[in-house]
This record gives structure tokens, C-alpha cells and sequence, in this order.
């Protein structure tokens, strides 16, 4: 992101800038507010924002300004629409890990993985929101502590929570 | 260790690679282990439907014209939108492109204005300034009827016209005040230019000039860094009591009966903007006269 015109509206620095943020913003918006398809119409108007509004905001400040303004609108949605956290189609197992494995123990483990889904989609929104952040994005705490703006130790109290909530909910399979 | 209360992050410790050796090996002979470790190779082996980045991308290269136009709900439920949106864009309409703005104030009110190019201006009680906005950049000009404080932004020429003359600068700040055959302008910073009829002054800094009627004007200098009124409080000098009794006037929306009293005194002094008792008594004791205020608390008459 070494870029010498330090502005939004050069389009090579734009599309450089979306593609390393686009993808991060667009699973913290699906975390946060539960609906993929959504997360990504949302993503989409926010960085259409970003470019209209280049002139103003400088490189240095595209990030936070994409991020407030992708988070607002998915809070102005919610507040009209109670979305639940939707997994069935958006989160699936890796096809890898799946092989080599008798046809038993494929099926007792898609069994446990839907019902860890479930268990994961239950979850309070912001022990979700970590605890996918950094299975799924593979962010570290450090990281997931700047999107929302709050300590790394608050994010780790969040993830030990997630997980004994998780451990609760699952119960012994 | 997971059994201790206290240690509310063990987890998270756990699964950053955080945990010692030997913390290591007690939770991994702890009953409690093979289950969480089995959560964790499960959500690990989770992964989000992918993202088309570059496609996403293009999607928005081909919407950034029409901007946020697109909406996800269906079209059908726009039309009783669209109706109310049409009325609203329309009423906003008459507000952004109507070229001219004003601003008003009223008995006693100032207002601050920050202008198209970053100058402020602040009008005094009772006053009133229209000026283009369309047409900023080009021709900065503000008609104004009143008093008002300018603090002009550098750049092209900048111009207050009032009925009784122009005052021109090119970045400065001064205060500009005309109402009926009174007018005034007083330069704090920078140069002006005043133009009233046939008659053309350059100010510069602590330099006023005012006519009053058709008197030939006079020009003085003073030392203050900013008008009084801008803290609340109506200076004079030497000013014909006519214009101090519509200073009192327009700051409390009273009416000052000035029968009896002679209107061309000239009156030297101030009085407060926020406080009638005292202005009044400042101004009538002063000229040495007995005043009181009706019931209505709205006139003014001598007391005889």
C-alpha cells in the first residue's frame, strides 16, 4: 500500500486498496450482522462511497472511513430487519479435510460439524464475531482488537467465553 | 488452568500457542481437553464461501456512476417510496439550487455563518445578508442589511454592498454596519475599501470610517481587536442618539417613545446586549433623563 499519490481517486491505488480490505470488511460485516449476500451488497456501496467521496478522504484514512461507513449502514439495515445469523450456504467444510476417511466417520463428523455450526451461529454476536474472525479470517487478536477498537485482552476474554459457550452447547458427541 | 475461575483468557491462550509446557500438559490430561480440541479442529476446518474479489470489483467500477442507486429489496416496494421521494427531492430542490441564501436575525439574536469558502461572517442583532452560493468562487458578494463581522478567507475580491455604499477587501476582517442613513465600517485587519456614493476610502487596520445622513463623513482610529457586540455589548462614539436608541431597540425589541427628547444629542458610551435594566439605565442616565419601561415591558417613555 506504498502509494506515492497518497489519494483514493487514483484508480490504481483504489483497486489495490479494495483488494486488500474487501474481503476481511465483507466476513466483519457478515459476522457482525449475520447475512452474507447482504454483507457484500454493503461492502460494495461502501467502497462506491469511498470513490465518490475520493477527493476527501486521503489513503491513510480509507480504511476507517470504509469501515464506519459499511458498519452504519449494516446497523440502519438491522435495525429494520432482525436477522438471525444465517449459516446454511455461507459457512462449509473445507472439501480437504473431508477425504481418506471411512464413510462412518464422514458421516458422524458432518453430524458434529452441523451441529458446531449451529452451536457457532448461536453464539452472543461479538463472541461470534471474534471467534469467527479468527478460525475463518485466521486474524490474530492484535488484529480483531483494531477492527472493533478495543484491547487485545477483551478479545481474548470473548474467545475463551466463545468457547466454553460453544463446549456447553455441543455437550459430549 | 481451565478449573481456575480467575483465569478468564485460558483458552484464548490455548489456542494462540500461548500456554507453557507444563499448563500445556495438565489441560491435555484434564477430561475436559479432547472435547474443546475437537471444537477447535472442526472450526478450523470451516471456510466461508468464496469471494469473488476481482468480480466484486468490476461490480463496483460498473455502479460507481449511478451510485448507491442499487437496492436489494425488490423494485415493486420502491413505488410508494418513490413518490415520497420524489416530493421530498423536489422540496430539496427548491433549497440547494436556489441560488441565492439569507440569513436572518432577529430582536437581540446574533448568528454566526461559516461561508462557502471558509470566511465568517457574524451578524449582529436585527440584520440581514443574502449572497449567491452557486456563485461563490467567482463573485464574493454579500448584500447586507444591518451590522455584521467579517472574517475574510484569502482569495478574490470580496465585497459587501448596502444601500448606502460598498466596502471591498481582499482578506481581512472588519464589521460592516448600515441601516438606514447610518453607515459604518470598521477595519481590524488587513485593508479595505469603502465605497459610499462619489466617495472612495481606503481603511487599514484600526482605522473606521462612518457617515451618518448627509453629513460628510469622518474617519478615526481605535484599538480594539474585534467589536464590542461580538461580546455582547453596543459601543458609541459620538453617535446621534437616533442610532443608539435602534441599537437599543433592535437588541430588545422594545420601543423607545423619544418625544421630548432630542434625537440629535450625540451620545458617547455602551451598554449591555444581555441585560435591559441595566442597558437602559446606562443610556437614560447618562443624557441625565428619567425613563420607564410599561407594563407591556416592550416601551419605553420618559418619566416626567
Amino acid at each position: 500500500m506504498s502509494d506515492s499519490k497518497n489519494s483514493t481517486c487514483d484508480e490504481q491505488a483504489f483497486n489495490q486498496f479494495f483488494k486488500s480490505h474487501a474481503k476481511l470488511l465483507r466476513s466483519y460485516l457478515y459476522y457482525k450482522f449475520g447475512d452474507l449476500d447482504q454483507a457484500e451488497d454493503i461492502v460494495q456501496d461502501s467502497f462506491i462511497k469511498l470513490w465518490n467521496n475520493c477527493a476527501k478522504v486521503p489513503l491513510d484514512k480509507a480504511k476507517s472511513y470504509v469501515y464506519t461507513i459499511a458498519t452504519n449502514l449494516g446497523i440502519s439495515i438491522a435495525r429494520h430487519q432482525q436477522v438471525k445469523f444465517k449459516h446454511q450456504n455461507y459457512i462449509t467444510q473445507r472439501k480437504s479435510d473431508v477425504t481418506n476417511e471411512s464413510p462412518e466417520f464422514v458421516m458422524l463428523e458432518k453430524e458434529y460439524m452441523e451441529k458446531l455450526k449451529k452451536a457457532i451461529a448461536d453464539l452472543p454476536d461479538r463472541q461470534r464475531e471474534v471467534f469467527l474472525l479468527s478460525r475463518i479470517d485466521k486474524k490474530t487478536y492484535r488484529e480483531i482488537a483494531e477492527l472493533s477498537n478495543v484491547s487485545v485482552k477483551a478479545i481474548e476474554k470473548l474467545m475463551h467465553k466463545a468457547l466454553l459457550t460453544l463446549r456447553k452447547k455441543i455437550g459430549n458427541i | 488452568m481451565l478449573d481456575d475461575k480467575k483465569d478468564d483468557i485460558f483458552l484464548s491462550r490455548w489456542i494462540n500457542g500461548g500456554l507453557s509446557p507444563e499448563e500445556l500438559n495438565e489441560f491435555k490430561s484434564h477430561p475436559e481437553y479432547h472435547h474443546y480440541a475437537k471444537i477447535m479442529a472442526g472450526a478450523d476446518a470451516l471456510e466461508l464461501k468464496t469471494y469473488d474479489v476481482d468480480n466484486a470489483l468490476n461490480n463496483i467500477k460498473s455502479n460507481k456512476k449511478n451510485s448507491l442507486k442499487k437496492n436489494t429489496k425488490p423494485v415493486i416496494k420502491l413505488w410508494p417510496a418513490l413518490a415520497v421521494a420524489a416530493s421530498i427531492a423536489i422540496l430539496f430542490g427548491f433549497f440547494f439550487f436556489k441560488s441565492n441564501d439569507s440569513f436572518t436575525t432577529s430582536y437581540g439574536e446574533q448568528l454566526a455563518v461559516i461561508l462557502p469558502d471558509g470566511s465568517e461572517m457574524i451578524l449582529n442583532a436585527k440584520s440581514e445578508a443574502i449572497f449567491n452560493k452557486n456563485d461563490w468562487k467567482n463573485n464574493r458578494v454579500i448584500s447586507l442589511e444591518g451590522e455584521a463581522y467579517f472574517k475574510v478567507k484569502k482569495g478574490s475580491k470580496f465585497t459587501v454592498t448596502t444601500t448606502n455604499g460598498d466596502v471591498t477587501v481582499l482578506g481581512t476582517e472588519f464589521n460592516v454596519q448600515s441601516q438606514s442613513t447610518y453607515f459604518e465600517a470598521l477595519c481590524y485587519e488587513g485593508k479595505v475599501n469603502v465605497n459610499s456614493g462619489k466617495e472612495n476610502t481606503i481603511l487599514t487596520a484600526g482605522k473606521g470610517y462612518r457617515k451618518i445622513a448627509r453629513t460628510s463623513s469622518e474617519n478615526w482610529v481605535f484599538e480594539a481587536l474585534e467589536p464590542s457586540w461580538i461580546s455582547n455589548t453596543s459601543s458609541f462614539k459620538s453617535v446621534p442618539l437616533q442610532y443608539v436608541f435602534k441599537e437599543l431597540e433592535d437588541q430588545y425589541n422594545i420601543t423607545i417613545n423619544s418625544n421630548g427628547i432630542d434625537i440629535e444629542t450625540i451620545y458617547t458610551g455602551t451598554f449591555p446586549n444581555d441585560n435591559i435594566e441595566v442597558a437602559l439605565k446606562t443610556v437614560f442616565s447618562t443624557l441625565g433623563l428619567q425613563y420607564k419601561l410599561l407594563q407591556d415591558q416592550k416601551t419605553v417613555v420618559l418619566d416626567r
